[in-house]
């Protein structure tokens, strides 16, 4: 048996997703809005589903629409749906009832740059 | 350009499992190459080429491994090509090879799939590197699991398509019993619904027994120019097609995250490609990385318009129109990742030849037989359709 232990740090540069990435860090949603078809991307799309190169970033409202959850060892993701954006997105869920299928997006306070959706203080669906 | 007919001379797959006998990636490498050079007939020096198929270095700690098993298998020489695709690594050097060939380049090579996943770390550290396999900047950092997105995808098709916890059972039950009769498989179980419900919950709906295990293993084909493969070697099973494809890396950014639009497209090129349908095959290797994987491939493939009505009524059972997974599939047989898109196209080419295993070998040989992976939620889609020779056994 060949034992080797490997810690790797890694430093990657974000390039073109920087203001992406400084929004997760910040707990907001900085989506990609197309110039020409104002398709909002969140993940950001480089490239717009219509073929448009140019983009600008605007910030999401912070709430999103639960559309499936799926519950395991490793704790709650949905598929959600941000309010504002075209596209709908992957996350971590943090502890939001069974029952609620809404949320309101923020930092997840671990070391990566990362959302998570959390419960809604005030606001109810519907 | 005149394009060459490619058969596939040889085949060969190790047993696929946790291996706790000391022999490692290039054992297993080795042992399903010179199996698979013995098959076709050929000699070492008759290999012009060779394509080596493993998802990640993090798995065996061997950047460029195609050079590293070129001098393994005492092939120095010959031109070494590494292809990764995620799950889909293997087809993907499939494709490669066999286009190296039709295009004049080479004559006969040899395509190694071979991947370490279940002895070389941990099932934690593998399911870390597993999450990268999507966008490694958006989904893999937030702690989703390869399950987990599998699971979402899978809610959206079952949603649309009625499928029941009944079906995810069936497909369990099924793969797992075929696994039985395959003494290389991994997980050849008899469970029953209640065992599947007792399983552990992994994410919902998926337990654990409804997910592929992690294996090591091998396998290997040869492809020959058809009109340069050995005379011996006539009944030997044809690349009649190929397709692979691409979908939005984000789940979210598809118009039906439920659907496999990657493998749909992926499916009319390899049909257009062979001049065949959906409906002409008759045996299938599915890319059932969970059981409702194999549901939304057959869906995607064409290969069933209501996959509830055909799985219940044995449509893709053993003596079904579309035998599907009679290895075991992933699920029964086994994932060394790297290692099952090969492992698949050699099972489709030993059943279309009547040489797979006795218990396994359809009575009637179909005319053509489908091999179908992907890598991420379908995010790379390639199979390869195969077609019986003639003079098959």
């Amino acid at each position: 048996m060949i034992s080797n232990h490997i810690g790797l740090d890694y430093a990657l540069n974000p390039g073109w997703m920087a203001p992406y990435v400084a929004g997760l860090s910040v707990g907001k949603a900085r989506a990609r809005r197309c110039q020409s078809c104002a398709a909002t991307s969140f993940p950001p799309l480089r490239v717009c589903t219509c073929g448009c190169l140019e983009g600008n970033w605007t910030d999401l409202p912070g709430t999103a629409q639960i559309l499936f959850r799926t519950t395991g060892l490793d704790g709650d993701f949905g598929l959600v749906h941000f309010d504002g954006a075209t596209t709908k997105t992957t996350l971590r869920l943090q502890a939001i009832p069974a029952t609620e299928t809404r949320g309101i997006i923020a930092a997840s306070g671990d070391n990566l740059p990362v959302l998570c959706l959390t419960a809604l203080t005030g606001e109810r669906d519907g | 350009m005149k394009v060459r007919d490619v058969t596939v001379t040889g085949a060969a797959l190790t047993p696929f499992n946790r291996r706790k006998d000391g022999t490692g990636f290039r054992d297993w490498a080795l042992s399903a190459f010179e199996m698979a050079l013995e098959r076709s007939g050929l000699e070492r020096s008759d290999i012009d080429a060779l394509y080596v198929a493993s998802e990640s270095d993090f798995f065996h700690l061997q950047l460029n491994p195609a050079s590293v098993l070129a001098t393994e298998f005492g092939l120095t020489g010959v031109a070494a090509t590494r292809c990764e695709g995620g799950g889909a690594s293997g087809q993907v050097a499939v494709h490669t090879a066999a286009r190296a060939i039709q295009a004049g380049a080479a004559k006969h090579v040899a395509v190694i799939g071979v991947d370490p996943s279940a002895s070389s770390l941990s099932g934690d550290a593998i399911r870390t590197l597993y999450g990268f396999s999507f966008d490694a900047w958006t989904d893999g950092m937030t702690g989703l699991t390869s399950t987990a997105l599998y699971a979402l995808s899978f809610q959206a098709f079952a949603a649309e398509h009625g499928i029941t916890e009944a079906d995810l059972a069936t497909v369990t039950l099924q793969n797992r019993s075929n696994a039985c009769h395959n003494p290389g498989a991994h997980l050849p179980r008899r469970d029953s619904p209640q065992d599947i419900a007792d399983s552990p919950a992994i994410a919902s709906p998926y337990r654990r027994l409804h997910c592929s295990p992690l294996s090591d293993g091998a396998a290997a084909i040869i492809l020959s120019r058809t009109d340069a493969t050995p005379r011996r070697r006539a009944g030997a099973a044809r690349i009649a097609g190929m397709g692979t494809a691409t979908d939005h890396m984000h789940l979210g950014a598809r118009a039906d995250p439920g659907f496999f639009t990657a493998k749909q497209i992926a499916m009319q090129r390899a049909c257009a490609e062979a001049g065949a349908t959906p409906a002409e095959i008759g045996l299938a290797e599915l890319y059932d990385a969970y059981a409702g994987t194999q549901l939304q491939s057959i869906a995607a493939l064409g290969l069933s318009e209501d996959v509830s009505r055909d799985l219940n009524n044995g449509a893709f059972a053993p003596t079904g129109r579309c035998a599907i997974n009679l290895s075991g599939g992933l699920m029964g047989q086994g994932a060394p990742v790297g290692a099952t898109g090969v492992g698949q196209t050699a099972t489709c080419a030993l059943l279309l030849e009547g040489r797979y295993h006795p218990s396994l070998q359809p009575d009637t040989l179909p005319r053509y037989a489908l091999a179908d992976t992907h890598g991420g939620v379908c995010t790379l889609s390639a199979v390869t359709i195969l077609e019986r020779a003639e003079k098959a056994a």
